[in-house]
């Protein structure tokens, strides 16, 4: 049976958990996946604190797990989610888009375990001087905002600048990423692209069809002009900001513009032209839809095979 | 203090500590926030001192302002 540091950490069953994904990962789904053993995150995105609170509140109702929030940095609201998640007593916070150490001895002093993302070894460092009780080290082949370094390269390199337990995220959807994540130094994975197709996802259908159609070479990275580089699903949207972003007479402002609301727009309206679906690499191998549970048990059940059947490798 | 930093950052670049200017922003000296990120943990271990960076602690002078009022 495959148990980690990150299930006594975390206090949950197994070492999945569901990455906050914007518009994507709500009160529904971070239950599903906290009362499938897993733990389930809420996206704060850009809500307002009450907007936030009344997600917490909803999953408060439908599980009585654990479950985190994740906070996006760069949001106008950070400084009302931040308190918000203070006060509902937030078991998890991840956060995302930036460097979370301003917040952290608050979060920590409401008994919150904060658990950064973090593109690099040396971040990964500096919220483990600030007290993070364990970091996600994601790798670019993740779905959204990315940063350069990849998985493979990124992992072993943020567990040996470490001491606190390392989460792997980015371009894992099964056993064999979990199993893959454990070798690399991790503990547990966070896994975006696969949840999308849950079937407590309420993310629009087409949406779900879309990840299910993907093959390996079905995302682009656009937005590394502005700074933030994003991994989505090539469509009409996805591949004409790429060509804006090439062309010199479109300045910034523009670019922001065409891009404002892109994300609504898919996960909400699966509006397949204009929409932006912010999905991984790995939607190539996401292909049945199922619930929560069939999912963590599938890339837990995956994991433990492969590893008990490791020794084959040594002679 | 100061020159330490200077050359703590002149390492990183590869130049000459002459070729840094302490009064531009990081992102101005070539610097992006996980360059940042890598030289606040240098200079936290070479000045055992805690940084919390924030946006307003954006170049070198105010960062060894900083420090010193420490």
């Amino acid at each position: 049976m495959l148990k980690t540091k990150l299930c006594e950490l975390l206090e949950i069953e197994y070492p999945v958990m569901q990455g906050g994904m914007a518009w994507v990962a709500d009160a529904y789904l971070a239950a599903a996946v906290s009362n499938a053993g897993g733990l389930g995150i809420i996206a704060g995105m850009n809500s307002n604190g009450e907007q936030l609170r009344a997600q917490i509140r909803k999953a408060k109702e439908l599980t009585n797990k654990p479950f985190g929030v994740n906070v996006m940095l760069m949001s106008p609201f950070v400084e009302e989610t931040a308190a918000v998640i203070c006060e509902e007593k937030i078991p998890v916070v991840t956060t995302g888009a930036g460097n979370p150490t301003r917040f952290m001895a608050a979060w920590k002093e409401a008994g919150c375990k904060v658990i950064p993302v973090v593109p690099s070894a040396a971040l990964a460092k500096m919220v483990e001087r600030r007290g993070a009780s364990a970091v996600i080290a994601e790798g670019g082949e993740s779905g959204g905002h990315i940063g350069e370094l990849h998985t493979m390269a990124l992992v072993p390199q943020v567990c040996e600048a470490v001491s606190i337990p390392v989460i792997a995220a980015g371009g894992i959807v099964d056993g064999r990423g979990l199993a893959a994540a454990l070798m690399l130094g991790a503990c547990g994975v966070q896994m975006g692209t696969r949840f999308i197709v849950a079937d407590e996802c309420t993310a629009h259908d087409n949406f779900k069809e879309k990840v299910l159609a993907a093959k390996d070479i079905d995302t682009l990275v656009t937005g590394k002009r502005l700074g933030h580089p994003c991994r989505a699903l090539k469509n009409d949207f996805s591949r004409k900001f790429a060509e804006m972003e090439y062309d010199m007479t479109v300045s910034n402002e523009e670019l922001e513009q065409y891009g404002a609301g892109a994300l609504r727009r898919a996960v909400v309206e699966g509006d397949l032209k204009t929409g932006s679906f912010l999905c991984g690499e790995c939607a190539g191998m996401v292909k049945e839809k199922m619930s929560c549970r069939d999912i963590i048990q599938d890339v837990v059940t995956g994991a433990e095979a492969l590893l008990g059947g490791a020794s084959q490798w040594l002679k | 203090m100061k020159e330490k930093i200077v050359d703590i950052i002149a390492a990183y670049k590869g130049v000459d500590a002459s070729e840094i200017a302490t009064d531009k922003s990081f992102a101005d000296i070539g610097l992006d926030s996980l360059d940042v990120a890598e030289l606040v943990m240098q200079i936290e271990d070479a000045c055992e001192v805690e940084i919390d960076i924030t946006p307003e602690l954006n170049c070198i002078d105010k960062l060894v302002e900083y420090i010193e009022s420490k």
